[in-house]
């Protein structure tokens, strides 16, 4: 904690780092920087290798090949230097289910070698922090899964790592504490401590200072949410109509149309770039009409990383097989 | 290594068993059923055995003979059967146990202070039974035998009971009390069956809760988590050896002649044999289940080839090779002795230096595992 202003600029330096299971290449040769302070989020999907990244660089794994620096130490030759500084959070819920709330703080507080009069403060501050106050002496197996992963942090914070690692940490968690959770990391951010998420949720990518984009054992994209969203070619529209199912096939056999998905019972259509804007919307108006559909209205909406991915992901990995530095925007 | 870290993890260790239901059972329950098991069924002594009485011979000495059977109190004459063929019926109709055949001549013979020859006929089909049976048998015609002839020697060799392994002699068992043999036994077998067993579910069982991954994590050393985790089953394997040593001494009455220090050294290396056997199951399995399954597989063939339960003078030599590599094989013979007999290092010393080689063999063979397995 003490040189967290003085050592090297970067929280995470990957170097080339490569995990083979076998005949399983399962992260390819990656290098990458993650600056101190960035909450980090890798987004991609199951079996992309997002787990066995993180888990090389808390130590946990062994590199094949490569390496990665924290805070300018090595995971291959210096985790002793490296451990005292991080938590992680497994995908998993990984405390005592046996243990109580409190002895589960307990115990990763002492094996952290928390001075013992630092922990009761600490403790008591965590378990508000995450509104598990009430349920301290509850066994943790008897925890709701929400406050289950609100546990697993607090032990994970216990001994206030710079750098925190959580992999997919709001996975089967419900939606409110799903947003505690995120208010929790947006506590830890502003306190400058930096955060590498692994989330499957989009929402959740989009509160992330950098999101990249994993999938076969690499990084293919990697950006600010709002630069992800900007490389999308084309126009994004909000369509209301009547019976928006029936509605949605016929969108989708227009030619100038990419792509056609329904939130709620609102369409959201991508237009192709060679269509501007204004025609693209009276185009989408008078067919919809013409077929007899009542249209509410057609608005120009704003891109979301979902449908960003959705377009930007298909073309990049069919291009990324031969060059990736070309693909990956840096 | 870090004493602080080493008690966490023990204080933790106990804390998850007293509170884990699958565990508790292995842990309490086990040793009292393989007590009330072992003392009662096993060891209970057999009694009253049927016994037919095929007397030719028709003199006082035949009658004494038969007297000295029933007044022993493990045999009872069933039947006075008139020939030898309504006999067999009996034994074959399960109705006798065991059979004397008195010759004709027999008295005669007696008399005249000549060999002599008594016949026992033993139902093998029930071998415990009739293991019992002949060596109860030999005893008696043993001692009817010096009455009769008095103490020394007679004639060279005049042997009075042929045909049956009659000249078994039991030394330091003279009740033959099976359970006498059984309690000793079970304070290494009781090692074996909870260390072993508990031992296996340690380490699978954070792995499969992924709470290894997060003790990685942690500056926790590798010998420090090691310690940590072996030090609990261990102390719990050494109550549970206590445990059946008092029931044994109190409750079964089992005469105690040897030393601690030897009993002790001795389940010491047991021990250690037994708990990195469970850590290599812990180790080397994916979930508990399976490390349970692989180690209750293991147990039947050790307890069939360890002397624990069946002698291992009657095994096939193929099988009987096999024997040598079962650390239960060796710490059975030193529990017995010394418990029973008092054998001290210096008769025991082959068995020390086997069991102690295994220990070291698999130790060493699971701590390699445990460096290598916990990466991935």
């Amino acid at each position: 904690m003490t040189d967290r202003n003085t050592s090297a600029e970067n929280a995470i330096e990957a170097r080339e780092l490569t995990k083979r299971f076998r005949a399983v290449t399962a992260v390819d040769s990656q290098t990458f920087t993650v600056p101190r302070g960035e909450v980090f989020g890798l987004i991609g999907p199951d079996g992309a290798g997002k787990s066995t990244l993180i888990r090389m660089l808390t130590t946990v794994l062994v590199p094949t090949s490569g390496d990665a620096l924290i805070f300018g130490k090595s995971v291959v030759s210096q985790s002793h230097d490296i451990k005292p500084r991080i938590g992680y959070m497994s995908q998993a819920f990984s405390l005592y289910g046996d243990l109580t709330v409190r002895e589960n703080l307990d115990f990763f507080a002492e094996l952290r070698g928390v001075p013992r009069h630092a922990m009761e403060e600490r403790a008591k501050r965590l378990l508000e922090f995450s509104g598990l106050t009430e349920f301290a002496k509850r066994q943790a197996q008897f925890l709701s899964g929400g406050m289950k992963q609100k546990l697993a942090l607090a032990a994970t914070l216990i001994s206030e790592p710079d750098l925190l690692f959580l992999d997919e940490p709001t996975t089967g968690v419900d939606p409110v504490s799903r947003r505690e959770f995120w208010r929790i990391i947006s506590d830890l951010h502003r306190q400058g401590i930096t955060v590498f998420v692994a989330t499957p949720y989009m929402d959740e990518a989009e509160r992330c200072n950098e999101i990249a984009f994993m999938t076969q054992g690499k990084i293919i994209l990697r950006d600010t949410p709002a630069g992800v969203k900007r490389s999308v070619p084309g126009h994004v529209f909000e369509v209301a109509v009547s019976d928006y199912r029936r509605a949605m096939a016929l969108v989708r056999s227009l030619t100038f149309v990419n792509s056609v998905d329904a939130s709620g019972d609102l369409l959201r259509v991508l237009v192709g770039p060679s269509v501007d804007e204004a025609g693209a919307e009276r185009e989408l108006r008078s067919s919809l009409t013409g077929a007899g559909f009542i249209v509410d209205h057609v608005r120009p909406a704003a891109t979301d990383l979902e449908m960003a991915f959705a377009t930007l992901v298909p073309e990049t990995h069919i291009t990324t097989a031969g060059d990736q530095a070309e693909v990956v925007p840096q | 290594m870090s004493w602080r870290r080493i008690r966490l993890l023990i204080w933790k260790e106990f804390i998850e068993i007293s509170r884990d239901r699958a565990m508790l059972p292995i842990l309490i329950i086990l040793p009292i059923i393989q007590l009330l098991l072992f003392g009662y069924v096993v060891g209970s002594s057999v009694k009253n055995i049927n016994l037919e009485v095929l007397d030719q011979d028709h003199t006082v000495q035949s009658r004494l003979v038969t007297e000295a059977f029933t007044s022993s109190g493990y045999f009872r004459v069933a039947a006075r059967p008139t020939s030898e063929k309504a006999m067999e019926n009996d034994i074959d109709g399960n109705n006798a146990g065991a059979a004397l055949i008195i010759p004709k001549g027999f008295g005669q013979l007696v008399g005249q202070r000549r060999p002599s020859q008594l016949s026992i006929i033993v139902d093998g089909s029930d071998s415990q039974t009739g293991q019992l049976a002949s060596a109860y048998g030999a005893q008696i015609v043993q001692s009817v035998s010096s009455e009769f002839y008095g103490a020394g020697p007679i004639a060279p060799g005049s042997t009075p009971a042929v045909g049956i392994n009659a000249r078994t002699r039991v030394l330091f068992n003279p009740t033959l009390r099976a359970v006498n043999t059984m309690v000793p036994a079970l304070l290494a077998f009781i090692i074996l069956m909870s260390a072993t067993n508990l031992m296996s579910q340690a380490i699978v069982k954070e792995r499969e809760r992924g709470t290894l991954e997060q003790l990685f994590v942690t500056p926790i050393g590798r010998t420090d988590y090691l310690v940590g985790k072996i030090a609990p089953y261990f102390l719990l394997g050494t109550m549970q050896v206590v445990v059946v040593f008092i029931v044994g001494v109190l409750w079964f009455q089992v005469p105690f002649s040897g030393s601690f220090l030897v009993i002790g050294v001795g389940l010491l290396l047991f021990m250690l044999c037994s708990l990195g056997v469970g850590m290599l199951l812990s180790l080397l399995s994916r979930t508990r289940q399976q490390a349970q399954q692989t180690s209750v597989f293991l147990q039947m063939p050790q307890m069939m080839l360890s002397g624990f339960m069946f002698p291992l003078a009657a095994l096939p030599t193929w099988l009987y090779a096999l024997t040598f590599v079962i650390p239960l094989r060796y710490i059975i013979v030193i529990v017995r002795s010394n418990f029973l007999k008092g054998s001290s290092f210096n008769s025991l010393w082959p068995q020390f230096t086997a069991l102690a080689a295994l220990s070291l063999v698999i130790f060493v063979f699971a701590l390699s595992r445990f460096q290598k397995r916990l990466a991935d």
